[in-house]
């Protein structure tokens, strides 16, 4: 750090957990509050709208929806799309599905937190002979369009006889396959101050102690965001549940709710939609419980110089 | 590099004793290739083989379902003749240069407005973080037609302010801004990743920065920026990345199509209609590795000069 | 195959699996692996379609099970962009399902390429199928295919809308400039609110079935061109004038629809298109009755019509269970009981103990009446289409949609098409 960065450091034993500037009467207090909600709001509004025209979609008969429809009121709403939508299908109830999207999901959160962040602890506060190659390699591997490594991956898992099984949509996960996360990591950790593991070193911590019981506690928004991410994109994961899995029973939501809208078929948009938004829920409750610790996990009492 | 004292010191202290420093040595290796063990192990049974053999099908004609026959450059002096290549760049670029930029800026100057204490943070976030959902569902296809269709909420909005563009979905000359409005919509994602930078960044900063009379502009050029560097960076990498690489939106928003007129003709979505539908898998291998030269460059380009703006605390060396 | 299985499988798993590629040999017994009641095989048989579709086979697998108390059906099913991702995928990893309902459109891909079982082979009754069907589903000789059931082209239009226009029903007795006429009448009535139709020059099959009314192959045995470009150049004109006005939907319009028709949206009074797209339009538009009659042609003894099989069951190269797959292949097409599980939502059954054994109503009885009344006129159904045709079916329309937009003239978008024909002629050779 060249520049002004640098010289305002914490002072030793602060503990003024968030950003509290001068203080302020109560009315420039109040006045700045409506300020921010009346924004915050305006900006929710429009960027929610879309979502809630979604959901008021999914209570429109199919023939009101797509085409020319794009008004958000209808004369006939009703439950029959939710009712459609949880029949199941070809004799696999939607309950079904929601629980294999959910062991996906969950799988696919357990194994990238473990891997990813072991791996992270590597490449930002290790220093070993092939590290920088190492990286590079993994960086690499975010520049290929998937596209074309589907068959011969899908050979792999096919000659280990291991198609129709959840293994090839979790193992990579267990092995930090997405170099996003594991990037992701490294960036926060890279950040988190020096002073931490060396202090540890001189206490005589090892490297497991210290990624255990310095990094991980500090790492927290980085892995809850991590959590977030996995969860929603595996729950979201369309073309490898597609690939790998043969057995309706084992299908996960994205595959089931592709099936309402078969275009050489007649389509029920309705369904779709209502499926998408019931879709919709677990991950918006996932986000809702797990949001606030991005902001609430790190404190600066661990940056004591 | 300025270093704090204590800093300095400390370093000063263990290097005092040579051989100890060499045993550390061998031990961070030891560490270093234990804890790297399980990407190391996906990276050589899941990604590298799969990688290479699709380096060698970008020099065959290779069809899924024959062996693949070796033509040499073929597929790469091909595509530079092939209009509908050409035209995928063009779309592509544009996407990347709007596209990601607006993304970030949006993505950062909410996760800032919400990075306050203040009450219902808990709902503003989750509000924002909404679209990022909905815009990986099938049915994004469908919402996205409406709200920029004829007569639909976008066009009603504009024409109240007299301006008349009518439906963006069926123009070609208004389908990538509706694209970049698109992902512009799912800033979620980065937004998460800036507010979880944010926090890591010591509230006592800002107090000191306040008693010595710093306004907000001068605070976030003195300690956001610098200390949001590593996300910052991170997430202006990984949105070009992707951006480049753009797919599932394009595909679900044109039908698999690309269309209209080819507005919407991405470039992993030509690749994936040469490989899949053309069954032209040597000529997708080929194209997918032209973007992984390009994109390399790219990134190299940003590591290099992530050097004179992105700083890490724990790189005090 | 062993190179190129041999060359993948090395690069991506290492040299120590190359010895499992002895697995990829075929197993050499004529009927494959046959079970018991006690110790039943089972196959995998996949489909596309929407949740009806799944809902109807599960009831016809069942059905089977209990017939053939030894053969267990493994059922799979994708929507319909995602079932050729799957296949394509499978197949160059050597493991396509024993069982699979086809698109006449991949027939050519997959079955040239040795991908496809010959059914000839094996027993399958199709004695009970027209002689002028069958053929789609051969290729040299070589049965790959059976159809499920058929299709014919058409012209929709919806009786209510007319009528509010004051518009007399069609006949189908009519010339293409009188099917414009008509197209015109309906646009100027419509005023903006109801279009004629798209642009029916922008559909292959349309294009297919006007080239047979000139007596003129689409394609010919050697897997060439058998039109020229001048014909191209011809059929694009005939909506010259008529594109920009409101007898055809404007592009914009198209487009913004999709994923549903203007027919479907209520946008266009009639389309051109198969038969079988019935049910689809019924439930996109809420529309009460839609009606069928033939397509137009200035040779009232020569419309060009054919029945097309709708789907087709094919079955692996590579299954184990040959016997098993043909019995199932079998009782799909033929069984009576199935044809009233599927009724005509696979299209009218081809087999005619199938359609027989089924009764149809309503929307159904429209559309196998409107087959009924087109025999006299139908000719035998084109070879299957060359190699990639899927792509040049696609490149069609597309083309005719920049055609739409103005980005191209007839004779640029002539030319881009021929184009991108030759290199994929060129490509599959």
């Amino acid at each position: 750090m060249t520049t002004t960065a640098t010289p305002i450091q914490p002072a030793p034993g602060a503990t003024a957990p968030a950003y509290n500037p001068k203080s302020e009467s109560t009315t420039a207090k109040r006045a700045k509050s409506a300020i921010f909600h009346a924004a915050a709001l305006v900006l929710t509004c429009v960027v929610l709208y879309p979502a809630v025209w979604m959901v008021a979609s999914a209570f429109k008969p199919n023939s009101e929806i797509g085409g020319q429809n794009t008004s958000l009121w209808s004369n006939n709403f009703s439950f029959d799309n939710f009712a459609t939508a949880m029949e199941g299908i070809g004799g696999v109830s939607t309950l079904q599905f929601f629980t294999n999207s959910l062991i996906l999901a969950i799988g696919a959160v357990v194994g990238t937190i473990l891997s990813a962040s072991v791996s992270a602890y590597a490449f930002a506060r290790i220093k070993f002979p092939g590290r920088s190659l190492f990286f590079g390699m993994m960086i690499a591997t975010l520049l290929l369009p998937f596209h074309v490594v589907i068959i011969p991956q899908y050979i792999i898992f096919q000659q280990l006889g291991l198609v129709d099984t959840y293994v090839p949509l979790l193992i990579g996960k267990f092995l930090a396959g997405d170099a996003f996360f594991v990037f992701l990591m490294v960036q926060f950790m890279r950040n988190l101050p020096a002073e931490l593991d060396e202090a540890a070193r001189i206490d005589g911590a090892g490297h497991v102690r210290i990624f255990t019981s310095i990094m991980l506690p500090l790492m927290k928004p980085a892995l809850i965001s991590t959590s977030i991410f996995s969860f929603i994109w595996s729950w979201n994961d369309f073309l490898g549940p597609l690939l790998y899995l043969n057995t309706p029973d084992k299908y996960p939501l994205p595959l089931a709710l592709r099936l309402f809208v078969d275009q050489t078929q007649s389509s029920d948009y309705g369904a779709m939609i209502a499926m998408s938004v019931l879709a919709l829920l677990p991950v918006l409750i996932f986000f809702l419980i797990f949001q606030r610790y991005i902001v609430e996990g790190v404190s600066t009492q661990g940056l004591k110089g | 590099m300025t270093q704090s004292p204590t800093l300095s010191r400390r370093r000063g202290h263990s290097g005092t004793a040579l051989p100890r420093k060499s045993r550390q040595r061998g031990a961070d290796a030891r560490a270093g290739y234990t804890f790297l063990l399980p990407w190391l192990l996906g990276f050589i049974a899941l990604t590298v083989g799969p990688m290479i053999s699709s380096l060698y099908l970008s020099f065959t004609n290779y069809n899924l379902f024959e062996p693949p026959k070796w033509i040499g450059f073929d597929n790469y002096a091909t595509l530079f003749q092939d209009e509908r290549f050409l035209q995928s760049v063009g779309v592509t670029l544009s996407y990347v240069v709007f596209g990601t930029p607006l993304k970030l800026a949006a993505a950062l100057a909410v996760a800032m407005l919400l990075n306050s204490k203040r009450r219902g943070q808990g709902f503003y976030r989750s509000a924002f973080y909404a679209p990022s959902l909905i815009g990986a569902s099938v049915s994004i296809a469908i919402v996205w037609k409406a709200m920029f269709g004829d007569s639909g909420p976008v066009d009603q909005g504009l024409s109240f302010f007299g301006i008349n563009i009518g439906g963006w979905v069926g123009n070609p000359a208004m389908t990538m801004p509706m694209m970049i409005l698109l992902t512009v919509w799912q800033f979620g994602a980065p937004m998460v990743i800036f507010l979880a930078g944010l926090k890591q960044i010591p509230g006592e900063l800002y107090e000191a920065a306040s008693m010595d009379g710093a306004g907000p502009v001068r605070k976030f050029f003195n300690i956001t920026w610098p200390m949001l560097s590593p996300v910052i960076f991170f997430n202006l990498l990984m949105e070009t990345i992707h951006a480049f690489q753009i797919f599932a939106s394009a595909y679900i928003i044109s039908n698999g199509d690309g269309g209209p007129a080819g507005s919407t003709l991405f470039y992993t979505l030509y690749l994936y209609l040469r490989g899949f539908s053309d069954f032209r898998m040597g000529y997708a291998s080929a194209m997918a590795w032209l973007l992984v030269i390009v994109v390399g460059i790219i990134t190299l380009i940003f590591f290099r000069t992530s050097k004179s703006w992105v700083h890490y605390s724990g790189d005090a060396k | 195959m062993i190179n190129r299985r041999h060359f993948l499988t090395t690069v991506a798993i290492g040299t120590a699996s190359a010895a499992a590629l002895a697995a990829c040999g075929n197993g050499s017994s004529s009927s494959g692996q046959t079970g018991s009641a006690d110790n039943p095989v089972t196959i995998n048989y996949t489909w596309w379609g929407n949740d009806d579709r799944a809902e109807r086979t599960r009831k016809a697998i069942a059905l089977f099970e209990s017939k053939n108390p030894d053969i267990k059906v493994n059922g799979n099913f994708t929507d319909f962009a995602g079932y050729w991702q799957k296949r394509a995928t499978e197949a160059a990893g050597g493991g396509l399902p024993d069982v699979m309902q086809w698109d006449l459109s991949y027939l050519r891909d997959y079955g040239q390429r040795n991908q496809l079982l010959d059914l000839g082979t094996v027993k399958i009754d199709t004695s009970a199928f027209e002689k002028s069907l069958l053929p789609s589903g051969q290729i040299k000789g070589k049965t790959y295919g059976i159809p499920t059931s058929t299709n014919a082209f058409a012209v929709y239009y919806d009786p209510a809308k007319l009528a509010s226009l004051g518009i007399a029903e069609p006949t189908g007795k009519w010339t293409w400039s009188e099917f414009q006429a008509f197209l015109k009448e309906v646009g100027d009535k419509g005023n903006g609110t109801l279009y004629g139709s798209t642009d029916f020059t922008g559909v292959w099959w349309q294009f297919n079935i006007w080239l047979r009314q000139k007596n003129i192959q689409a394609f010919n045995s050697d897997g060439k061109l058998g039109f020229s470009k001048d014909d191209l150049k011809t059929w694009w004109n005939l909506n010259a004038k008529l594109r920009g006005t409101q007898a055809i939907v404007p592009e914009d319009r198209v487009t913004q629809l999709k994923p549903k028709s203007p027919f479907g949206s209520n946008v266009s009074a009639a389309e051109v298109t198969w038969d079988n797209f019935m049910a689809g339009y019924l439930a996109d538009s809420g529309a009460k009755q839609l009606k069928l009659v033939p397509v137009p042609s200035d040779d009232p003894n020569n419309l060009g019509l054919f029945l097309k099989p709708s789907m087709l069951m094919v079955a692996s190269a590579k299954t184990k269970f040959k016997d098993a797959a043909a019995r199932f292949i079998d009782f799909m097409v033929n069984d009576p009981e199935v044809g009233q599980i599927f009724k005509t939502s696979r299209g009218v059954p081809a087999s005619k103990t199938q359609r027989d054994g089924t009764t149809f109503d309503g929307a159904d009885k429209l559309v196998v009446d409107y087959e009924k009344s087109i025999e006299q006129y139908l000719k035998d159904a084109p070879e299957p289409p060359i190699v990639g045709f899927g792509t040049l079916e696609a490149s069609f329309g597309r083309i005719a949609s920049d055609l739409n937009y103005g980005k191209l003239t007839v004779d640029g978008a002539v030319d881009a098409w021929f184009k991108e024909a030759e290199d994929l002629i060129k490509q599959n050779a």
